[in-house]
């Protein structure tokens, strides 16, 4: 017949870790709207966790048994190739993390819609009210983390930005303690997300003029072939740019991260500094490298800069904080920077672009485990009220509890890149990409910011060690068997990957060996 | 885009009133922002969506005037309406309706649309493309949404059914208990 469509072709099965996490959200969507109060949760928890580890084991069987596609999947839409992979994995394994911590202990208001300080409140926590909602939209905010690194298309990035961001703004807004505080972030993060997403739209939209097309390779074609049309191609990269650094939390847009940090439940922004981060780094370098590679003469001095601004920022910045939350949000954004030294590092010979590729993402596996850790010990050193968020009321943890506040000072080591913790892999493989880039200069910067961030890391370890414990000092509580598990497994990472970094390395280079598929 | 773009003079009808549509969108525009009645300016906002439409129209994109006429004139429109109705907005001339900063804002208006033209001036200054009826209707634009763009679409429905369920947990005040 003459109105018939023909049918797309899609390649589920190189898709299915995506598909089961989306399955699994509206899973639970069902579950919300037909199972009893009661039997939520129980449910909610083993579904959430169990389509997080298939989808990851997905992911490992499609690299090892299958090989990694050439070729972009569902017409062209989505591109599952080494790197995107290897993010897929990565980002499973630190949402599943993240799912054992928001499952640990009560982070989550008792009803949203309450005013905080309110009778409406006071009832509901009385009565033990919870959102189980929280597990779908984490299923819907991780899906969207997973296609986002994958999208071969603007459009399709767009879509997925989208999907990745709304219910993390949402999440934002839900937790128990400090009400106040989480609802003015979520408002923030929205907001700016909001804009920031317009500025990618309208990015999108001129490169479509320019290049009669959103596909990433087809505009990369195009930087090459069409002429006379600049002005398009350099606003469209620009906006492109300035919403991709925004979820990144590149200086100047990283207004937002602390306050989003510090407002979030923590096990959010365990799940933010970590899977969103790893997501957006992905998005980043697809578009940088495949979509404006061409380009790279005029874009490199750009992020040049805001790399260099990045890590000041977020490394000076990060001395004057007093919340453990906001100065964990200062570090995230100078590790950012870090990360932006890595995507400069690109050169004629694919060998440079591979190592510097391998670079991001042993550094993103790194700083992933490493940062959910530091959040995870950040939620069991509690207050009366809630979470000790002021560092004064870590003062002399390590007398009362020296385990934990080991741990912590680990984790904190690991983020200054200390020699035998993750960091220091991480930063050395950057580094030793940019180097080889050339750019040595961006590198000494790196050095010296580091040098600056160690300084506040030591700080607290000072502070935690060697000051008199308060009186009435916080408490720690005893972690649940989630909480704990997430606090050892990053430890483990963190020594294994500063110990032996080896097989980790490797398998970066592999994937990233490949490089992108166009 | 390479085509021989034929001359500006003498206009063509659908030329002419293309331009007719962007006059009665300009203006009512500024009527949006510049009325001191609420409910005119949703009005005018009314008129503004249906010359925009009206130039979809006239560039043959015809689907996407029939979705701007049913999304943006209709329902977005109807819900502003409601939106006014419900919070018992005041209905009349108010006074209190242009801000302090509004020589701030106009400024802002005036370099966003400086830069905007300017930057599609100069991309599309020589681009011709003719309008062939038809590329606009329904039929090219679904077989593209559903083959080419069918793994977007289709994420897009996820992100409005998470959409919703973010608005219920904000929203709901009448969950109970655990018990």
């Amino acid at each position: 017949m003459n109105g018939t469509i023909q049918a797309p072709t899609i390649e589920y099965a190189l898709l299915a870790p995506m598909l089961v996490v989306f399955g699994a959200a509206i899973v639970g969507v069902l579950v919300e709207a037909f199972a009893p109060r009661y039997l939520r949760s129980a449910i909610h928890v083993p579904l959430t966790l169990l389509s997080l580890a298939g989808a990851f084991a997905l992911t490992i069987w499609q690299a090892a048994a299958k090989g990694i596609p050439t070729k972009a999947a569902a017409m062209g839409a989505v591109a599952v190739d080494g790197p995107a992979l290897f993010i897929w994995g990565t980002i499973l394994v630190l949402a599943f993390v993240s799912v054992l911590l928001i499952k640990g202990e009560d982070h989550f208001v008792a009803a949203a819609s309450a005013v905080p300080g309110s009778a409406e409140e006071e009832q509901a926590l009385h009565e033990g009210a919870a959102h189980s909602e929280i597990y779908p939209l984490v299923l819907f905010a991780v899906g969207g983390m997973l296609l986002f690194p994958a999208a071969n298309d603007l459009l399709v990035a767009f879509v997925a930005l989208e999907v990745m961001s709304l219910p993390l703004y949402l999440l934002c807004g839900l937790a128990r303690r400090r009400r106040l505080l989480s609802q003015e972030a979520a408002v923030k993060y929205f907001l700016l997300g909001a804009f920031s997403s317009a500025f990618f739209l309208y990015g999108t939209a001129l490169l479509y003029g320019y290049a009669g097309s959103i596909d990433l390779a087809k505009i990369s074609t195009a930087v090459g072939s069409v002429g006379g049309q600049d002005t398009l191609l350099y606003i469209g990269a620009a906006m492109l740019g300035v919403g991709l650094l925004f979820k990144i939390g590149a200086a100047p847009f990283q207004a937002w991260k602390p306050d989003v940090y510090q407002g979030a439940p923590t096990p959010i922004t365990a799940l933010m500094a970590s899977g969103t981060l790893v997501a957006a780094f992905g998005a980043l370098v697809r578009v940088f490298w495949v979509g404006l590679g061409g380009l790279d003469w005029d874009w490199r001095p750009v992020l040049y800069g805001v790399a260099i601004l990045t890590m000041v920022v977020g490394a000076v910045l990060a001395i004057t904080q007093t919340d453990i939350k906001r100065m964990l949000a200062y570090s995230s954004i100078a590790h950012g920077g870090f990360l932006l030294v890595g995507v400069i590092a690109t050169g004629k010979a694919a060998a440079q672009n591979a190592s510097a590729l391998s670079g991001i993402l042993f550094y993103l596996v790194a700083y992933g485990f490493t940062t959910v850790g530091a959040f995870a010990v950040v939620t069991m050193v509690r207050d009366a009220g809630g979470e000790a968020w002021h560092l004064s009321r870590w003062a002399g943890l390590g007398k009362r509890s020296p385990l934990l506040a080991g741990i912590f000072a680990f984790f904190l080591l690991a983020f200054a890149g200390i020699p035998l913790t993750s960091g220091f892999f991480g930063k050395y493989a950057v580094f030793q990409a940019a180097v080889s880039g050339g750019a040595l200069p961006l590198v000494i910067v790196g050095v010296v910011a580091s040098a600056v961030a160690a300084f506040f890391y030591v700080r607290v370890i000072v502070l935690m060690f060697f000051s008199d414990p308060a009186a009435d000092g916080p408490s720690i509580v005893l972690p649940s068997r989630g909480t704990a598990a997430v606090v050892g497994l990053a430890v483990l990472a963190t020594v294994v990957l500063g110990v032996y970094p080896q097989p980790v390395l490797d398998l970066a280079h592999s994937a990233a060996q490949s490089l992108f598929v166009r | 885009m390479t085509l021989q773009a034929p001359g500006f003079w003498p206009p063509t009808g659908p030329e002419i009133v293309f331009l007719l549509l962007g006059v009665v969108a300009l203006g009512s525009a500024l009527l949006v922002v510049t009325t001191r009645q609420l409910v005119h300016a949703a009005l005018w906002l009314v008129v503004c969506f249906g010359a925009l439409a009206g130039g979809y129209l006239v560039l043959t994109a015809e689907f996407v005037a029939w979705v701007q006429v049913l999304i943006y004139v209709g329902a977005v429109v109807v819900l502003l309406l409601f939106g006014i109705m419900l919070t018992r907005a005041p209905i009349g001339r108010s006074a209190d309706l242009d801000s302090g900063n509004r020589w701030a804002a106009a400024l802002v208006a005036l370099a966003t649309a400086a830069v905007l033209v300017t930057v599609v001036v100069s991309g599309f200054r020589t681009a011709y493309a003719p309008l062939d009826p038809g590329q606009g209707a329904a039929k090219p634009l679904g077989s593209s949404i559903f083959r080419t763009w069918v793994l977007p679409f289709e994420a897009l429905s996820v992100l409005l059914l998470a959409a919703l369920v973010g608005a219920i947990v904000l929203s709901r005040t009448d969950i109970q208990g655990r018990k």
